[in-house]
């Protein structure tokens, strides 16, 4: 033994830790010797001993075996304990670091939360859009089927082509067909329009959805000619009109004057085809015209059938039907899509998406300033950093701090995050619900929180390791490199490269976010000021259905035959246009932005033998003659409709601008005779303005108006105009619709200007998020690059006073810090607008009218960009240009 | 003499704990000092002590640290925590009442 003597030995002793397997064996062979030894001095011969220990000891290798288990499992539970010791110490000591720095602390927390508030808040609508499955059984295996009309567009379905699909298609192990219908609920003098659908028995168990009370229709119940007066009730219309009581079953309800007996109650949340609150029996009939197409299908693909097997299955159904019925299926064609998509359209679908996309960015983006802020305090820590390396800290200990930090970082930003978006997802609700499918059940659940946690954990851990991977730059780590640290007093290299990389990846992605943010802005103004040809303003709409006679016998009992119903109209827009302060009044059969809409194919002019495939569609609406007055279309050529233009003169039409160009290029349409799908011909009298009726954001169709008169319909919208109150005016048309039948139900009243309110909700909701998301990116990027900025020229004040000191002037100086402020940014500024025009093909989706390379908005959001970055490298420079040299050579 | 009695499950434990409650001692010298000191009444196997030893160290009842024997050899010496020091009170106590209940009714006259 080498002659360091006892105190080393000791020493080493202390220190020396052998392994589980070297300890354990160690001790047992210890222990024998000794017994051996002990027992040879009592007189035993040494092979007698050596025996005798080990039946005194045991089975050696059993117990050394059980030792080394319970070691091995005491050394783990151990080096846990050390693990759990040494993250608590990190996470004391990182909010400690948090506490000494407010200023960065509420900056970074403040970038985080909005951030991660924002990327929470967008994934929460995409969950309660486009992840959250459907509410029905297997929901992927469903799909709606439908009829295409000659001209290729999505149709209804008719009566008798349902039931041939039904007996015909193989590959669907269910089907059903449904229409929307609007009974009036009378109950003690309280009418109350209701959402029905009529739908067919095997609607439920297509959805594969069953009664929570009572029991659904039977296939008699569902037959033509059969007594079919029953109804099931919506959870919610349960609980509104019967408070829940289970002796509902067996009630009547009077629906449009007849009564109807309450079989059953569907589960809460179950509402199909949307807002529905009472299912009737639908009985499709073989005999109904098969022109007549009203139904929508659905249908639950077969085991092992995929959708592309049923849309071929379909095609050839529709071709036997076509060659069955030449007349009525001629040219008609069918589509199979998921039913998902009937309630989220590819369009919203992209939209979401974009929106994701967006907001992904936004939070790289405050993560990118974030870490660019701790890189920067990484680099005045390094000192301490060197302390703790030569007190032997190792380089895996001190990279797990800097990764605690940014996790502690980030879950004080998730915490805010949450809570903001907390806030935001009702007003998100509040502002979408009611246009926008599926919206109103967004909430804050489960998933959305897990998003939030990894989101957050995923960015505290990057945003950690830049100042590591900094660390790593400067990975010295040997104590003559710390020492080195140390003696210069803290300067190393300041790790410029990666924190200029991080400046110009900001202000890159600020440039993409505000451009993206631009464009949408400029859409959504572009969307506001549309021209729609036709006023809203101090326009009032209401909904008046009037029960429909099939038999002439009916029209006894209250009930209209077409006579009556034109009869009906033109007595009510009468007293309501001489009523005090109205200055028009009409009725539509569909109003704008209702969300109705009728089309039908025409003959276009100049052919003489046109075949029905080569009709082009136009939509189509029957009106009274005020209806133009009420709205302010502007007539063009010819003349309105008047009260002459009824059965049995010959039927005449007006048409819109863009029929009349499609229809007649070059020609004038006046006094033509246009033949239309459903085999009337009629002529020409009038053409009017173009009106947006659908959509704010798509030009408008073809449309065609016929007289009310020649074309009587049950179903019409009342516009009234008169400027003012436009709830004295609801008051009026309820008044006078109710003085010429009190047994007439009016729905939906409101300002006109409401239901094109709603119909830009969804664009309005998109604008008002991206909004956000850009104020959010600006002053992201104007904290990120002030802080980076102010921060190196801080660095470099030592470097300035020296310069100045020797006698450079402030200008230059000044200049000379302004002008890699602005280099950074010039940079970012075009790679930013390089990534920006590579992305504009996938903002196509959400633009108006747009073009998603548009010229000034790139320049504009450039121009901001230089701005902001001259401010913030600028005023450093300033205060650096004023310091007193001798103050900051003296300061470290 | 009668026979050496077998142990009672459990109770070496508290034999350790009480052997380390005078002093911090290496395996050895516990398994000599609960034969001496019971008067080898008790008959234990000597290696089972170690098991015991390594569950009661997991129990962190008792710690342990290599040091030098009077043999100069690395041993490792066991002592007595606080946790250990409270357990074997407890421990104490219920042997009491244990030994007091059997004796209640072996020691009854017939």
């Amino acid at each position: 033994m080498p002659p360091l003597g006892r105190f080393a030995r000791e020493l080493r002793a202390r220190v020396w830790r052998p392994s589980v397997d070297e300890e354990v064996r160690r001790e047992l062979d210890y222990h024998l010797e000794m017994l051996e030894q002990d027992l040879r001095g009592r007189g035993m011969t040494p092979e007698h001993a050596r025996l005798a220990a080990r039946a005194k000891f045991g089975d050696v290798a059993r117990i050394g075996d059980e030792c080394r288990d319970i070691g091995e499992r005491r050394e783990r539970e151990m080096q846990r304990s050390e693990w759990f010791e040494d993250g608590r110490q990190d996470v004391r000591y990182a909010v400690r670091q948090l506490r000494g720095s407010p200023r960065f602390a509420s900056v970074a927390i403040l970038t985080l939360a909005v951030g991660l508030g924002a990327v929470t808040t967008i994934f929460g609508i995409a969950n309660a859009i486009l992840l959250r499955p459907l509410p029905f059984s297997d929901p992927d295996r469903l799909v709606t089927m439908s009829e295409t009309t000659p001209a290729g567009r999505e149709f209804a379905v008719s009566e008798p082509n349902y039931l041939d699909w039904r007996l015909r298609l193989r590959r669907v192990s269910a089907i059903a067909a449904f229409s929307g219908r609007s009974p009036t609920l009378r109950d003690e003098g309280d009418a109350e329009r209701l959402v029905a659908v009529g739908g067919t028995h095997t609607l439920f168990g297509t959805l594969g959805v069953g009664p929570a009370l009572g029991r659904v229709f039977t296939a008699e119940e569902d037959t033509p000619g059969g007594d079919a007066r029953v109804a099931v009730l919506s959870h919610d219309l349960w609980q509104r009109r019967f408070g829940g009581d289970t002796a509902v079953l067996g009630k009547s309800l009077d629906l449009d004057g007849l009564h109807h007996q309450v079989i059953g109650v569907m589960p809460p949340g179950f509402d199909f085809p949307g807002r529905a609150e009472l299912w009737v029996p639908l009985a499709p009939s073989e005999r109904y015209h098969r022109g007549d197409r009203r139904l929508q299908v659905i249908g639950r693909l077969a085991p092992g059938a995929t959708r592309q097997q049923v849309a071929a299955e379909l095609t050839g159904v529709a071709r036997e039907l076509a060659q069955e019925h030449p007349a009525d299926n001629g040219g008609w064609g069918t589509r199979v899509a998921p039913l998902a998509e009937a309630y989220v359209t590819p369009q919203l679908r992209r939209r979401i998406v974009a929106l994701l996309a967006t907001v992904a960015l936004l939070l790289v983006m405050a993560c990118v300033n974030v870490a660019s802020l701790l890189l920067a305090r990484a680099s005045t820590r390094e000192r301490e950093m060197a302390v703790r390396a030569a007190l032997g800290a190792g380089r895996g200990r001190i990279v797990r701090q800097l990764v605690v930090e940014g996790l502690v970082l980030s879950i004080l930003g998730a915490v805010a995050g949450v809570a903001a978006a907390a806030v935001a997802m009702p007003m998100v609700r509040g502002l979408g619900a009611a246009e926008i499918p599926r919206l109103d059940e967004m909430t804050l659940d489960w998933r959305v929180l897990g998003f939030a946690l990894i989101a957050c954990a995923v960015t505290g851990v990057v945003f950690g390791l830049a100042p590591a991977l900094h660390l790593g730059v400067t990975r010295h780590a040997k104590a003559s490199r710390a020492l080195g640290v140390l003696r210069s007093g803290g300067r190393s290299i300041d790790g410029g490269r990666l924190r200029s990389s991080l400046i110009v990846t900001s202000v890159a992605l600020a440039m993409l976010l505000l451009v993206c943010a631009g464009l949408v802005g400029g859409s959504f103004m572009k969307l506001m000021r549309v021209e729609l040809g036709f006023s809203h303003e101090n326009v009032v709409a209401a909904s008046v259905v009037l029960p429909v006679a099939r038999a002439p016998a009916d029209s006894a009992a209250g009930r209209y035959g077409p006579a009556q119903a034109a009869a009906f109209y033109t007595e009510v827009t009468r007293r309501l246009a001489a009523a005090p302060n109205v200055q028009a009044a009409g009725a539509v059969s569909a109003a704008p932005f209702s969300g109705d809409n009728t089309s039908m194919g025409f003959e276009p002019g100049g052919r003489t033998s046109s075949r029905p495939e080569d009709y082009l569609n136009a939509n189509w609406r029957v009106i009274t003659p005020g209806y133009f007055a009420s709205l302010r279309i502007t007539l063009l050529r010819g003349r309105t409709f008047t009260d002459a233009d009824r059965a049995p003169t010959p039927d005449v039409m007006i048409i819109n601008e863009t029929m009349a160009r499609v229809g007649w290029p070059g020609g004038d349409p006046l006094g033509r005779r246009v033949k239309l799908a459903s085999g009337r011909t009629m002529s020409v009298v009038g053409v009017v303005r173009d009106a947006r009726y659908l959509f704010v954001d798509s030009l408008p169709g073809p449309t065609m108006y016929f007289p009310h008169g020649q074309f009587p319909w049950a179903t019409m919208w009342l516009t009234v105009r008169a400027p003012g109150d436009p709830a004295a005016i609801a008051d009026l048309v309820r008044r006078e619709v109710a003085a010429l039948d009190a047994n007439v139900a009016v729905a939906r009243v409101q300002p006109l200007s409401q239901l094109v309110t709603d119909s830009t909700a969804e664009p309005r909701l998109i604008v008002l998020v991206v909004t956000i998301f850009a104020s959010a990116a600006l002053v992201l990027a104007t904290i990120g690059l002030y802080g980076t900025v102010s921060y190196t020229v801080s660095r470099r004040a030592r470097e300035l006073s020296v310069r100045l000191a020797l006698g450079a002037p402030p200008a230059g100086v000044v200049r000379d810090v302004l002008g890699q402020g602005v280099r950074l940014t010039a940079l970012g500024v075009v790679l930013g607008s390089m990534a920006a025009y590579a992305s504009a093909g996938a903002l196509r989706a959400i633009l108006f009218e747009t073009s998603p390379t548009d010229a000034t908005t790139f320049a504009g959001i450039a121009v901001l960009l230089l701005v902001v970055a001259a401010a913030a490298s600028g005023l450093p420079a300033l205060r650096a240009a004023k310091t007193d040299p001798l103050i900051a050579l003296r300061s470290d | 003499m009668a026979e050496p009695t077998e142990l009672l499950h459990g109770t070496l434990d508290a034999l350790i704990l009480k052997t380390l409650a005078w002093g911090p001692r290496h395996g050895y010298a516990i398994a000599q000092w609960i034969e001496t000191n019971s008067a080898d009444a008790l008959r234990i196997e000597q290696g089972s002590l170690y098991p015991a030893l390594y569950r009661l160290e997991r129990k962190r009842l008792i710690e342990a640290e290599w040091a030098l024997s009077e043999t100069k050899r690395q041993v490792k010496v066991y002592r007595l925590t606080k946790a250990g020091r409270a357990r074997l009170a407890v421990e104490t106590k219920q042997w009491e009442r244990f030994a007091e209940g059997v004796a209640r009714i072996l020691l009854e006259p017939t």
